[in-house]
């Protein structure tokens, strides 16, 4: 951009005249670009000025701000590399210096544990420390389905019970209290007359 | 890291390629490119591997497959016993899954006979054909339209409607 800056000034500084240019000169790095010289000048021609020799005339680019991009993605790094390298140093450890489990058949009257049937060493140790046996989540559903049973059964029974009882009626159930037949008055009853 | 397949368990067949032989004096350009690629990638990697695998070996730890014992089927167990039918149950969808995979295993076979032979597929992969067909229909006949909501009770329904149907066929052809 600032090569394209530098071309046109210098179209521009052929178009205004030659009147006192020497052209470049190389001294140390330096170059002088514009009219040099004590000449008169035209009207409009530029002002002698020095720039360095490695990138010619400093420019200030004017383009769309990249703060809050870059600051977003510097942001964005930091964060997924904060836990994303610790994590990933240790499963390649694991990985390399521990390894997956080889299959084996089981050996004579050898009962493997419930976490010796994974590969993996973190699944292993997941199985072991963590989640519970298989063997004792079915024993609990198999206790839970038991209880449930039970109480089926119970239910089931209760309300036969309650039903032959309110048939036949010779249960304790189904009994409604009455008062005692000697506290009935029957005097107003007692002659033809009343 | 994946493991290869049991190669015991089902041997491949010798490949057929004709040996070939030379008729110009210009060297395989073929054989350069097989060295550069073991030197270049297969020797470094094998190297890696290898010092990976010393490490590994000071202390090996082993996994087993686990074996389940039998319990009593559905079809032993007394009406109104829960446990029972929970126990028939589970056996059940284990051995469900161990038939997948017997399927999923006879149609690798099946596609790696086909890769192999090519044109010649019809002719040479006839045995790998017919032990896919009988598979599946085993399988089709057993599990095949029990839906995604199938258990041991309906599979045994399928079964009895499937012995009542023999049974009043072969009434019909005894009149007959």
């Amino acid at each position: 951009m600032s090569r394209v800056l530098r071309a046109a000034a210098a179209w521009a500084v052929r178009r205004a005249g030659g009147a006192g240019t020497t052209g470049t000169t190389r001294v140390t790095g330096i170059t002088i670009t514009g009219i040099t010289g004590i000449a008169p000048r035209l009207p409009g021609t530029l002002v002698p000025v020095r720039h360095s020799g490695d990138h010619g005339k400093r420019m200030f680019i004017i383009k769309a701000t990249s703060f809050y991009d870059s600051r977003f993605l510097k942001l964005l790094r930091f964060y997924i590399f904060l836990t994303g390298i610790p994590v990933a140093v240790l499963l390649t450890y694991i990985n390399v210096f521990i390894g997956e489990a080889e299959l084996a058949e089981i050996p004579e009257g050898y009962v493997p544990e419930h976490w010796e049937y994974y590969k993996h060493p973190i699944t292993r140790w997941i199985a072991r420390y963590i989640l519970d046996p298989p063997e004792k989540n079915y024993e609990k559903d198999m206790a839970l389905i038991d209880v449930e049973a039970r109480k089926t059964e119970l239910r089931i029974m209760e309300l036969e019970a309650r039903r032959l009882m309110r048939h036949r009626g010779d249960g304790p159930w189904y009994h409604y209290e009455t008062p005692d037949k000697n506290l009935v008055d029957n005097s107003m009853k007692s002659t033809p007359d009343n | 890291m994946p493991e290869d397949h049991d190669w015991e368990a089902y041997k491949v067949p010798p490949t057929r390629t004709p040996v070939s032989e030379r008729t110009t004096s210009v060297p395989n350009p073929v054989n350069y490119f097989q060295t550069a690629f073991n030197y270049v990638f297969d020797a470094p990697v094998t190297f890696v591997r290898e010092w990976i695998e010393r490490l590994q070996n000071k202390n090996k730890f082993y996994y087993y497959h686990q074996k389940f014992r039998r319990v009593p089927d559905l079809s032993e167990c007394l009406e109104g016993d829960y446990l029972c039918y929970y126990e028939a149950e589970a056996q059940w969808r284990r051995d469900r899954m161990v038939d997948q995979q017997i399927v999923e295993i006879v149609q690798e076979r099946m596609a790696a006979c086909r890769q192999r032979e090519g044109p010649n597929q019809f002719q040479n992969c006839a045995k790998e054909m017919e032990l896919l067909a009988q598979v599946t229909k085993a399988y089709q006949d057993r599990y095949g339209e029990l839906g995604y909501h199938g258990n041991a009770r309906t599979c045994l329904m399928k079964q009895k409607h499937r012995m009542m149907e023999e049974r009043k066929a072969a009434q019909e052809k005894e009149q007959s």
